[in-house]
């Protein structure tokens, strides 16, 4: 297993990645989007071939409206099944969790997650310490509700974090899925462009 | 705005308002204001107005009117810049980019330093990676507005993309030193130094790059771009001292990067397997959670040291239940002495946690603790996928089942039953498994991916599409869904199986779906010319372009294009008759019992495509009714790209001339995946059937240059001797190709006949099947009478020392008849011999069997399903804690 930034040549793979593991998937233009915006956001676990077996896919949200900082977002993440249950999820949030803070100065990242998926509720809750803020009804295209998650990155601030936190892979117990909105809907672009800065697209 | 026609003022007014219109998108207010002008009759034919009125149409979406304002404007003012940049608007909207250069290039003849129309003109310039026209239009951008920030960017990056290195840092250097204050945590500026920096270093300046990186570390956000190329610097530089900590502290930030050890141990200047091994224990100690200091000393110990390290990671994988842990040591069984030890490794668990559930008689021996109750299930299935990947179905099977009789409810053991199957050439009792599989994790995709994937090869398309669609948006049709967001393997996958089935206009169709998808990921990276130059990610931006250079390099569009080069070559081999004759068969000379089969079948065939039309047609209509609230949608924003012709099944496989369609999927293969035999094999094919000498002749020699062994490359050359001779009998040749072609040939097969080199290749190649094929099959080509020598020489082969898809390869020949003429006897006693071999594999089977295979499992399915009513009534048994704890692990 291999972890490591993802490039603009593995955006095509984290899609097919996407496409074989999750209901909400995306046209290849929003995965350049994210990659050309926040190209240090976004990793990739490969396995000893270098294909990808797992992704997690980031960027930045503009801050609140109450709020001065910005915050990080995940925009999709998944393991193929194949690949479950060697923490590769946890490992590859906290790699992009920590490029959050480094580059964009993020306080926070947010997520949001199936009521349904309590294997993604539970890495998110119990192994990565998200917390709910608030339940988004019928978030999803299927008119499924979601958790709005956030977890605190206060940890990643300083820059020489304990040993225990760089390598603290503590054991997931649940699996390394979590889906996130679905575009489905609007014609043609069947992308969730909510909360970028309309800049391109 | 100058003109060279210009308006009085009250006129002139109307137009600036027309242009503010068109800025706006109020295409509507825009027609109003043109209408104005041109109702005045003295401006009746006011060239600008009239391209503006064009333009305004297209972005109503109106494109034929568009282009017919457009051009009435242009020609009634032939020196207006604007008519020109209007034109040049129209043709980029329209997706024909070299066109549109063309214009703005005119309008540039007439205004020259007008600033909108250069930046238009860069656009399309990078777009169509016109570098040194780029680098032109970038550098009159800067004359004219130095003091720019994107300026001077643009400018400098037009040099690094003609790899003027110098000139680009020279730029960016005099531009960074002009910037006077820097904020504290400046994201675009960070990028910026870095992008200089990957200047310096693609231009081997490496000691220039590592003082940039030092000097301005503080000022870059970047940190791990930071570590890691300076850490990379200092090694190349024999610096590794300095190395040695900066990779130390990378891998404390990511223990599972590999490159990260690798470039450790090149710092500690560590080649020694034993002293690896030892490097990476200290990081296991340091991170006892991390994968890579586990499974990567297992790539570099050996013998006594590797059973040591393979026995720990092993143990400690089955331990904790890992699904995974086959897949990630599967790369060491290339080497046979690893997959032995692993092998002899895991056999011995499997005996001892029979025995007394202790990995070995020396754990049993010193009383450790018993190894938790599921390590055993862990480990048969950890066997069965060794002896699946050597190929050995029958104890492969055997592990298999003894897992699922352990664990019924574990869906990996389910899923790897199916890959048994599907190794051994059985997808349908694959496809089985895997929906059983599927079944119990509904709402997990992967697994409803896989089994779609098997279902595929099964040829069972319409069932692939049902499942797929349970996770597809609700309201349209699953292929549609899946096309819109671009799955390629699905219709990859797709198009080899309508191409298995002969269905070659629905082969193609899917095949074309995924050339589009291409197609649209080359035009997405117009916006992003931009948008990054903004946005300053300028590594991330070149990485895209060189991205975009070879996209079509990726895997996915060389299977798409094989498979569609492959269906031209048929449907040139074999035109399609028209659609009456096709149902006309050779039935006289089968028995009435056969000759019932077929009808039942042709009705049933006739039934089910009566219904699919039936239903292609309803979806047929919602897709418009789709198309057309797109349309309605996209009225009053930018004008649509380009409808598409629409794909149609029958069209594409009734063409005209299928090989030049052959040539527009090879032409990308020939350019990006010339390091694949395939491609070069695949272009003779399609040159061979063109008589094309000189090209059939590159095509050897690119394949030659590959691999010089590869067995079809003989009956290339044979097949190209043969064609040489009978274009030469027919009329001889000009003298500068047949000069070219004497040389070649000479450098071929020196001055040997065809029939003496196929006879020296035969003896050479007594000991592969593969080359023995080849050699027959010239045997036929250039002697038909030589049939029997030829079909002899490869069923006489030892049938113990092929592999599955070697007897598959040539029993197909022998059915089709295509390879040998008409063998139908010899083909079936090979079958025969085939299925003795490879009992499981499908394609030797006959369809009696088939059938009774069929019926037996409709009833065993009954059985199984009384005997679990009957269980439901009596209390769990004691396996029960066994057998949650394994699903609870293994479930997402």
């Amino acid at each position: 297993m291999n972890i490591r930034c993802a490039k603009p040549e593995d955006l095509m793979t984290m899609q097919h990645c996407n496409l074989l593991c999750l209901p909400e998937n995306y046209q290849m233009k929003y995965y350049f989007y994210h990659g050309l915006t926040w190209p240090q956001l976004s990793y990739v676990a490969e396995d000893d071939k270098g294909s990808i077996v797992g992704y997690v896919l980031a960027k930045m949200e503009e801050p609140e409206p109450n709020e001065e900082s910005r915050h990080g977002h995940i925009t999709s993440l998944a393991v193929k099944r194949s690949y479950r249950r060697l923490g590769l999820a946890q490992k590859l949030m906290n790699q992009a969790s920590q490029a959050m803070v480094e580059c964009f100065n993020a306080q926070y990242v947010s997520l949001h997650v199936r009521k349904s998926n309590r294997a993604a509720l539970n890495l998110y809750t119990n192994s990565l310490k998200f917390k709910i803020i608030e339940v988004e009804p019928k978030y999803y295209a299927d008119g499924e509700d979601a958790y709005a998650m956030r977890r605190d990155l206060g940890e990643f601030a300083s820059e020489d974090r304990t040993k225990s936190k760089n390598a603290g892979d503590e054991e997931t117990s649940g699996g390394d899925k979590a889906s996130h909105r679905s575009g489905g809907h609007g014609h043609g672009h069947s992308h969730n462009h909510s909360g970028h800065d309309g800049h391109c697209c | 705005m100058p003109s060279n026609d210009p308006l009085p003022p009250k006129e002139g007014a109307l137009f600036r308002k027309l242009l503010k219109c068109y800025e706006l998108k109020q295409y509507k207010n825009g027609l109003k204001l043109a209408k104005q002008i041109l109702s005045n009759p003295k401006y009746m034919e006011h060239g600008e107005t009239l391209a503006m009125k064009g333009l305004t149409l297209n972005g109503l979406g109106r494109r034929e009117e568009a282009y017919k304002y457009v051009r009435l404007g242009l020609r009634n003012d032939l020196r207006s810049h604007v008519c020109w940049h209007v034109y040049g608007l129209l043709q980029r909207s329209d997706k024909k980019y070299d066109e549109a250069i063309k214009c703005y290039r005119n309008a540039l003849k007439w205004e020259k330093d007008n600033l909108q129309i250069l930046k238009d003109l860069s656009l399309l310039q990078i777009q169509m990676r016109d570098l040194e026209g780029y680098k032109e239009t970038r550098h009159h951008l800067f004359t004219l507005r130095p003091s720019q920030q994107a300026s001077w960017i643009g400018f400098a990056m037009s040099y690094h993309l003609v790899r003027d290195y110098d000139m680009a840092n020279n730029i960016l250097e005099t531009f960074s030193q002009s910037q006077n204050s820097i904020e504290a945590h400046d994201y675009r500026h960070s990028e910026l130094l870095l992008y200089q920096n990957q200047i310096l270093i693609e231009s081997e300046r490496l000691q220039q790059a590592l003082d940039h990186l030092i000097k301005y570390e503080p000022q870059i956000v970047d940190k791990l771009a930071v570590r890691e190329t300076m850490g990379d610097l200092y090694i190349k530089l024999q610096q590794q001292e300095k190395a040695v900590p900066i990779f130390e502290s990378l891998i404390r930030r990511n223990p599972e990067n590999v490159l990260y050890y690798e470039q450790y141990l090149a710092a500690r200047q560590l080649t020694d397997p034993s002293a690896v091994v030892a490097a990476y224990r200290v990081f296991q100690e340091q991170y006892p959670r991390a994968l890579c200091p586990r499974r990567l000393p297992l790539n570099v110990a050996s013998g006594s040291e590797f059973r040591i390290v393979a026995d720990e990671y092993l143990r400690r994988g089955l331990r904790k239940g890992i699904p995974p842990l086959f897949v990630n040591v599967r790369t060491l069984h290339q080497k046979s002495e690893k997959a032995t030890t692993i092998e002899e490794l895991a056999l011995q668990y499997f005996e001892n946690l029979t025995r007394s559930g202790h990995f070995s008689r020396e754990d049993a021996d010193a009383g450790v603790p018993v190894e938790p109750a599921s390590a055993l299930v862990w480990t048969a299935l950890f066997l069965a996928q060794h002896y699946d990947y050597m190929r050995d179905t029958d104890r492969a099977l055997e592990y298999i089942n003894v897992a699922i009789d352990h664990t019924p409810t574990l869906i990996e053991l389910l899923i790897t039953k199916g890959r048994i199957f599907k190794h051994a050439g059985d997808p349908v009792e694959a496809y089985v498994w895997l929906e059983e599989a599927q079944s119990m994790d509904t709402a997990d995709r992967y697994i409803n991916s896989k089994c779609a994937k098997y279902m595929l090869r099964a040829n069972m398309v319409s069932e692939a599409e049902e499942i797929c669609a349970k996770f597809t948006r609700e309201g349209v049709s699953a292929m549609d869904n899946l096309n819109e967001m671009q799955c390629m393997w699905f219709q990859t996958e797709c198009a080899l199986a309508y191409q298995r089935m002969g269905r070659w206009g629905e082969s193609l169709k899917k095949c074309h779906e995924v050339e589009r998808h291409f197609a649209e990921i080359v035009e997405d990276q117009f916006d992003f010319h931009t948008y990054c130059m903004r946005k300053m990610t300028l590594r991330a931006y070149v990485g895209l372009l060189r991205l975009e250079d070879v996209l079509r390099q990726h895997p996915f569009y060389f299977k798409a294009a094989k498979c569609a080069i492959e269906v031209y070559i048929r449907l040139y081999d074999k035109p399609l008759k028209s659609e009456a004759t096709i149902e006309e068969i050779d039935i006289e000379n089968l028995p009435p019992s056969e000759l019932k089969k077929l009808r039942s079948k042709q009705r049933k065939a006739k039934k089910k495509a009566e219904l699919e039309s039936a239903q292609a047609a309803q979806a047929q209509v919602k897709r418009e009714q789709h198309q057309k609230s797109k349309q309605q949608a996209n009225q009053e924003t930018d004008p649509d790209a380009p409808q598409l012709d629409e794909l149609v099944a029958d069209k594409l496989e009734r063409t005209d001339d299928p090989l030049e369609k052959a040539i527009d999927f090879l032409k990308p293969l020939q350019q990006l995946a010339k390091e694949r035999i395939e491609t070069h094999l695949l272009a003779f094919e399609v040159y061979y059937r063109k008589n094309k000498l000189l090209l059939m002749l590159q095509s050897i020699q690119r394949a030659r240059a590959v691999n010089p062994s590869h067995p079809e490359l003989h009956s290339c050359i044979i097949r190209f001797m043969k064609s040489l001779a009978a274009t030469i009998k027919q009329q001889p040749l000009n003298d500068h190709v047949q000069q070219v072609l004497d040389k070649a040939t000479k450098e071929l097969i020196g001055n040997r006949t065809p029939q003496q080199l196929n006879d020296e290749f035969i003896a050479k190649h007594n000991a592969s099947i593969l080359h023995l094929y080849e050699g027959a099959r010239s045997l036929y080509e250039l002697d038909h009478s030589k049939r029997a020598a030829a079909i002899k020489l490869v069923t006489s082969f030892n049938l113990s020392k092929m592999t599955l898809e070697e007897a598959i390869k040539v029993y197909t020949a022998l059915r089709d008849g295509d390879v040998f003429g008409e063998c139908d006897s010899e083909a079936a006693a090979y079958q025969q011999a085939c299925h003795e071999r490879f009992q499981y594999a499908r394609v030797f089977r006959n369809v009696e069997e088939l059938e009774a295979q069929l019926q037996e499992k409709e009833a065993a399915k009954l059985r199984a399903e009384e005997e679990q009513q009957q269980l439901n009534h009596i209390n769990f048994s004691s396996s029960e804690q066994v057998s949650d704890s394994v699903t609870a692990a293994a479930a997402s």
